[in-house]
């Protein structure tokens, strides 16, 4: 009888042992991932700057900016993400509209500057990020074949509040927002 | 003996009835459930402050439109295709790449891609094909037969039966050339760098011999696209693109300036739309530019001094081209490789009697194309 009570006891407790070690990890893994490294971040490859980043934010001003990869930018003179190509042209033939509502996109010589003819200089392209709010227009005129694809939008940490569900990452048709390591972030060039 | 056995039925009783009892499943529960809102921060989501009307969603196409119709009247020359080589449903596709092509002895096509050189007769029948350095961007053929093969800072070199008979390293040490174009005039392989921006002069050995694009104010060429492109003549007379400027300019072989033709227009289909255009260019046997646009894919044929002869339309391409490829045989047939279907795409001209006269004077009212397209 003592035998037997015995082993019951050591099964009753190894289960009980093990339940515990179970829930421990699974909460301490659960911990993990909420204190930490995994944000909200928009995947250039699936998104098509559909505006929805605008919209959708819970914030009044979205926490979503277009940001410019300077390896990839050509620092055009005629950036199609910078002048609306499709708007008359004045009368040097420089279009004469903007791609930018907020006219957050400015842009500076760099190098050797030519003021007599400005197809002889590289120009480049910042983001005013107080301006900028995330439509994205910038972004699909500078896809291929059109330009080469250097501005992408990206969420920033900074002003994301972290929903528990990303409201951008509810409407987007793309499915393009994902929750993604930190860590592993490109860094951006963005003022 | 009984004082023991009670002992142990009083033990076993707590053991079972704390086991039993809602205590610690509600405990686990409960803790479980801590751990789970802590993890994931639960709150509610706000609502969005901002509903304008935009947020329908609704998605335009990202190209703007552009007029490529040639202007009322029509242009001088017209171009029908006469023949398509390598696409997904020939004999000979292309499987991965199509970068380049280039026109050999009797109109042979030798065209790149697949990490491979195939050589295809005039009226498509491929003849060989081998192997050749990998990421290989572009080729030019000798008169000899060799082919020259260009990668990221190297030019092979491989004589006609596809044996490698050599190459020499381009650019610096330190900035190896981005070639985007290579070209044989006489013993001279002109290489086009890209990195460098400006075109560069080779003996046969390897030995840059000058520059060609240095010697204009800007003092290179202006390349926002990363992509430079250059033909020349039998009188040594070098066309290439400057994207940037939306230029072809011209240039003798000691690297003097000539001129130049083109700049930027959205609407006017002599003029070379987006950030960067034309990618592209060839020259024909009578000294006509051909261009090759992206954004709106197409080619062009201009004078030598920029009126606009022909325009070949977005319907025949990829809308997504970042490249045409070009060449035009000793016929005056425009081979037009397309890299995102890759395929080529041949055009011969169409001759209309008393506008045109292709190649240096009036010619019968039965031309040879007609004949040739008969065949086709």
């Amino acid at each position: 009888m003592s035998e037997r009570s015995t082993r019951r006891e050591f099964i009753d407790r190894s289960c009980r042992i093990l339940g515990f070690v179970a829930i421990g990890g699974a909460a301490g893994l659960l911990t993990r991932r909420a204190t930490g490294n995994a944000v909200f971040q928009v995947d250039p490859f699936k998104c098509t700057a559909c505006d929805l980043c605008r919209t959708s934010c819970v914030l009044s001003h979205s926490a979503v900016k277009a940001v410019n990869d300077f390896d990839k930018c050509g620092y055009c003179m005629l950036c199609p993400a910078y002048y609306d190509v499709t708007s008359r042209p004045d009368e040097k033939g420089i279009p004469a509209g903007k791609v930018c509502p907020q006219d957050a996109l400015k842009r500076r010589v760099v190098g050797k500057v030519d003021e007599d003819d400005p197809n002889n200089n590289y120009y480049e392209y910042i983001i005013d990020e107080t301006r900028c709010d995330g439509c994205g227009k910038c972004v699909k005129a500078c896809k291929p074949p059109a330009g080469n694809g250097s501005l992408r939008l990206e969420i920033r940490y900074s002003q994301c509040l972290e929903c528990n569900e990303c409201a951008i990452m509810i409407a987007c048709p793309d499915l393009a927002i994902a929750r993604v390591p930190t860590p592993g972030m490109p860094p951006t060039k963005s003022p | 003996m009984m004082e023991p056995k009670e002992k142990e039925t009083t033990q076993i009783s707590l053991l079972d009835r704390f086991r039993k009892s809602w205590f610690p499943a509600a405990a686990v529960v409960g803790a479980f459930g801590a751990f789970v809102a802590a993890a994931f921060r639960v709150r509610p989501i706000p609502k969005p402050t901002v509903q304008p009307a935009q947020a329908a969603g609704a998605r335009k196409p990202s190209q703007p439109a552009v007029k490529s119709a040639p202007p009322a009247g029509g242009l001088d020359r017209e171009y029908v295709q006469s023949m398509v080589l390598g696409g997904a449903a020939s004999a000979h596709p292309f499987g991965r790449s199509l970068s380049g092509i280039a026109i050999g002895a009797g109109d042979r096509i030798y065209a790149l891609g697949d990490d491979e050189v195939t050589i295809f007769e005039p009226g498509g029948n491929p003849v060989r094909n081998w192997k050749v350095i990998e990421k290989a961007e572009c080729l030019a053929v000798g008169t000899d037969g060799r082919v020259y093969v260009g990668a990221s800072g190297r030019v092979e070199i491989y004589d006609a039966e596809g044996t490698r008979a050599g190459g020499f390293v381009a650019g610096e040490n330190n900035r190896p050339a981005a070639i985007t174009a290579i070209k044989v005039f006489g013993k001279e392989i002109l290489v086009a760098d890209a990195a460098a921006r400006f075109i560069r002069r080779y003996d046969g050995n390897g030995r840059q011999l000058g520059t060609i694009g240095t010697k204009s104010k800007a003092g290179k060429f202006i390349l926002p696209n990363k992509s430079l492109d250059f033909d020349m003549d039998s009188k040594g007379v070098v066309r290439a693109t400057d994207t940037g400027r939306h230029q072809v300019t011209a240039w003798a072989m000691d690297g003097s300036p000539l001129g130049s033709f083109g700049k930027f227009g959205m609407n006017n289909p002599e003029d070379f739309v987006g950030c960067c255009n034309p990618v592209n260019l060839a020259l024909t046997p009578d000294g006509k530019v051909v261009t090759g646009e992206k954004m709106v894919a197409r080619v062009k044929v201009y004078e030598p001094g920029g009126k606009l002869l022909a325009v070949i339309g977005p319907e025949h391409f990829d809308p997504n081209c970042i490249h045409i490829h070009l060449a035009v045989d000793s016929k005056g047939r425009i081979l037009a490789a397309d890299p995102v279907r890759r395929e080529i795409r041949i055009f011969s001209l169409a001759v209309k009697v008393g506008v045109n006269e292709p190649f240096g004077g009036p010619r019968p009212l039965i031309d040879w194309k007609f004949e040739e397209l008969k065949r086709a």
